[in-house]
């Protein structure tokens, strides 16, 4: 027996639904986020790397500047443009008094060898890659911001762009996000600890994502999961307003802050 | 096990015979739920050459790409919710020319109830949902003919994470009311915590 099915009927509605679904602006921020995370990771591993040869020239110079003021220099000195006299190039860099003065010292002592061509062009093409990477990462992340501000802006505006994108990563989609209680949304991101406690039958966990807002590390242990109940209850609301294109957030912030208020003043009604 | 041309089982090994090249291809049992049944000696394997089938949860199409090997006259519908697996399902039933993808969330069937203007005579469900049997019950009661299988592969960690024995009993209870049990088991060590369910159609 054989069939006679329109399978091209099939096809080209899946291939329609395929492209709809994946050009979502929600899809879109959970990609980027997901490659913003990893970037970091890559940019320690290289400078690590880069510290290997870089040290031999200029030593314990990685304790008083970042990765990137780091690759600076290291590519401002292979091309001569600092020496003992002139430390024109180097105070442009917006390193601190502090830390200027211990740089000056290194360079000034003059324990580091002779750096020849095989080594300076390995410092040369690796500097180059590290402050490529942070500018890549730097980029990303005003993408990420636009289009949360085009899509997203009452979400966007309660919390900030690492643990709005870690939860729509988390949830898989908007639809599915703006479709969760707020007690949902308050334990995103402790999926683990939350089965765990329910299989041990112990106390289940206050937070998730929402541990890294701004506004958490001013408060003490027990403030925390209470403000985490609240901004969750926040969250929610703003959420279901972005799914109508309306926005709140001037009044859930005000809302916000005056919680915080209390929390940090400890004066609750019981 | 009804004398299936493309399905060989050797050195206690299954193997099927691909469709497309004509050589033998291993079906890895830790990937694959219904290889994994099959390896747990499952009293009975309903899919025949010319059987159309309807696979819930096809993901990146690695199970049935074996099913169609099998199917040699038949049909395979695959539905899944996820766009970015679907992609590579889409190319793969392509290529193989009895398969079709459906990407709909297969908790509505309605929503694909117009495209499959057929029955079925065989139900595949492996989405690892709360609501599993339930899933099972409305696209059977659309789908499948009178006296066909249904093939449930049910994970208990996405039901509850209380004892297993007891999901498993409470699921099974459940899995009475609309289909006759004829088989099942346990698919430890392949897949930890799943029931394979095997009924028919009342």
């Amino acid at each position: 027996m054989t069939i006679n099915l329109d399978s091209e009927k099939f096809f080209n509605k899946t291939k329609i639904n395929i492209k709809e679904k994946l050009e979502k602006a929600d899809q879109k921020i959970i990609n980027i986020s997901l490659i913003v995370d990893k970037i970091p990771k890559n940019i320690n591993e290289l400078s690590e790397q880069l510290r290997i040869i870089a040290d031999l020239r200029l030593p314990t110079l990685d304790q008083y500047t970042t990765i990137k003021q780091h690759c600076e220099i290291c590519l401002l000195d292979i091309n001569n443009k600092i020496s003992k006299s002139n430390f024109e190039e180097l105070e442009s860099l917006s390193i601190t008094n502090d830390n200027l003065k211990h740089i000056k010292q290194i360079i000034l002592e003059d324990i580091g060898i002779e750096i020849d061509t095989d080594y300076k062009n390995i410092i040369e093409e690796m500097c180059t890659n590290i402050l490529n990477l942070i500018k890549l990462k730097d980029n990303l992340e005003n993408i990420l911001e636009k289009l949360f501000l085009e899509n997203y802006i009452n979400f966007y505006k309660l919390t900030n762009i690492k643990i709005a994108s870690k939860m729509l990563e988390i949830a898989g989609s908007f639809k599915r996000l703006v479709s969760m209680p707020a007690s949902t949304i308050q334990l995103l991101g402790s999926e683990k600890s939350f089965f765990k406690a329910l299989k041990t039958h112990k106390n289940t966990p206050k937070y998730g994502v929402l541990y890294n807002h701004p506004s958490m590390q001013s408060l003490s242990k027990r403030n925390k999961g209470r403000f985490a109940r609240t901004i969750a209850a926040k969250i929610s609301i703003a959420l279901k307003s972005d799914f109508n294109k309306t926005e709140i957030y001037p009044e859930l912030l005000k809302k916000l802050n005056n919680k915080l208020e209390q929390y940090k003043q400890n004066n609750l009604k019981k | 096990m009804n004398n299936l041309k493309s399905l060989i089982f050797k050195d206690n090994t299954y193997y099927t015979i691909d469709k497309i090249s004509g050589k033998k291809r291993f079906w890895d049992p830790t990937r694959s739920k219904v290889c994994a049944a099959l390896k747990k000696k499952i009293n009975i394997f309903p899919i025949e050459e010319d059987s159309k089938i309807l696979y819930l949860g096809v993901a990146e199409g690695y199970t049935i790409s074996y099913i169609s090997d099998i199917i040699l006259k038949g049909i395979a519908i695959g539905v899944d919710i996820s766009a970015h697996s679907m992609q590579k399902f889409y190319l793969i039933s392509k290529k193989r020319g009895n398969l079709v993808p459906i990407l709909e969330d297969a908790n509505k069937p309605e929503k694909y109830k117009d495209l499959v203007d057929f029955k079925v005579d065989i139900i595949i469900q492996d989405v690892a949902q709360k609501n599993q049997v339930e899933i099972l019950k409305k696209n059977s009661d659309v789908f499948l003919k009178e006296k066909g299988f249904v093939m449930l592969s049910l994970k208990t960690t996405a039901i509850s994470q209380g004892k297993t024995s007891n999901i498993i009993e409470k699921q099974l209870q459940e899995f009475r009311k609309y289909f006759k049990i004829i088989d099942y088991k346990r698919l430890d060590p392949f897949e930890k915590k799943h029931i394979f369910v095997i009924g028919q159609k009342i």
